[in-house]
């Protein structure tokens, strides 16, 4: 059977691009979930709290990003 | 001629839903406005002097003549540096992160304004969107994380982040190199693709959305009510503006604060 790759692989970069953002979606959220839990808890330490929230999205969604770019290099 | 303007023209709009370049990679290569020998002064060479111009006036008219009660610019200005210096600076290195803040500043208004280039109306460039800006800024961070550590510490701070001493002897050469390489190689990476992704991504998407909205709304006379289709480019592309327009601010707090992070942990090696 013949079979041409080349024309699935614009497809197929999409596809590398939905499974990257999977794994910093759930982790962003699991993130600012439990930063809003702790402000709950402690409101007097928001400032802090809300600091290291965005120190830790910011790390996990270079993941995604570096796929999204990847996606269009590709 | 403009690389958005070129794309439009060849968009067939019959067939296709939105305009799109064929290679997605022309839209980020601005014309060149002359040469100097070799060296070939583009557009985006123009915008990155430009950012550096704008931050330097910023300050300027804010604190030319600095009165005890402060005017509406010279408050603007020093509540964007005490920003910095006490929120970012302060917080994080330590008292002696005072002596940090003037970099960090610097860093942050020209990362805030070249940013906000992508949302200016006739600008529309966001000059971090080329890898040179991000990878140059995050070199500097590198090297003075760097320099500040080994003159803190000095080996030590290399071999008490290769030999972990928190973590148990059969793994330490494991763990230590996975730190090694985290620190001196991942960290200057990370930091410039993040910020260069962000602008990418968000340059892409308006250009091409807001592209395609006015050019399927302007060919009415070709598609008749195909360009209705323009309408809704145009919708989620004003949608999408004011998300870069947070994006933007994010991306140079974000840089600025992580840069911070860095050198604080030369100052305070904790492990």
């Amino acid at each position: 059977m013949e079979g041409n790759i080349e024309a699935l692989t614009g497809a197929l970069a999409l596809i590398g691009y939905g499974l990257a953002a999977v794994g910093p979606g759930v982790g962003i959220g699991i993130v600012v979930g439990n930063a809003i839990t702790a402000m709950a808890r402690q409101p007097e330490m928001q400032n802090d709290i809300r600091t290291t929230m965005f120190l830790g999205i910011a790390f996990t969604e270079a993941l995604a990003l570096i796929g999204f770019v990847l996606f269009f290099i590709a | 001629m403009d690389p958005i303007i070129l794309a439009t023209a060849e968009c067939d709009f019959e067939n296709e839903v939105i305009c799109a370049p064929s290679n997605v990679l022309e839209l980020f290569e601005l014309p060149t406005l002359f040469h100097i020998g070799e060296f070939a002064f583009t557009r985006t060479s123009f915008l990155i002097l430009l950012a550096a111009f704008l931050s330097v006036l910023v300050l300027w008219l804010g604190l030319r003549k600095p009165q005890l009660i402060p005017g509406k610019m010279q408050m603007m200005v020093e509540g964007m540096v005490g920003f910095v210096r006490d929120g970012i600076a302060r917080d994080i290195i330590g008292p002696e992160g005072a002596k940090y803040a003037p970099y960090l500043f610097s860093m942050f208004i020209f990362i805030l304004i070249g940013n906000l280039f992508e949302v200016t109306p006739l600008i529309n460039f966001p000059i971090t969107s080329r890898m040179a800006i991000p990878i140059f800024l995050s070199l500097l961070t590198w090297a003075i994380f760097v320099f500040v550590g080994f003159k803190k510490n000095g080996i030590r701070y290399f071999t008490d982040i290769a030999w972990p001493k928190a973590v148990p002897v059969a793994l330490r050469p494991l763990v230590g190199l996975i730190e090694v390489v985290s620190t001196f190689l991942l960290r200057p990476l990370t930091l410039a693709v993040r910020l260069f992704a962000n602008l990418v991504a968000g340059h892409l998407m308006l250009s091409l959305l807001l592209g395609s909205g006015i050019a399927f709304v302007l060919a009415v006379g070709d598609i008749g009510f195909r360009a209705g289709l323009g309408f809704i480019w145009f919708g989620v592309g004003m949608g999408i503006y004011l998300f870069e327009i947070v994006v933007a601010i994010l991306q140079a707090y974000i840089f600025t604060l992580l840069s911070a992070v860095y050198i604080s942990s030369s100052e305070h090696p904790q492990h």
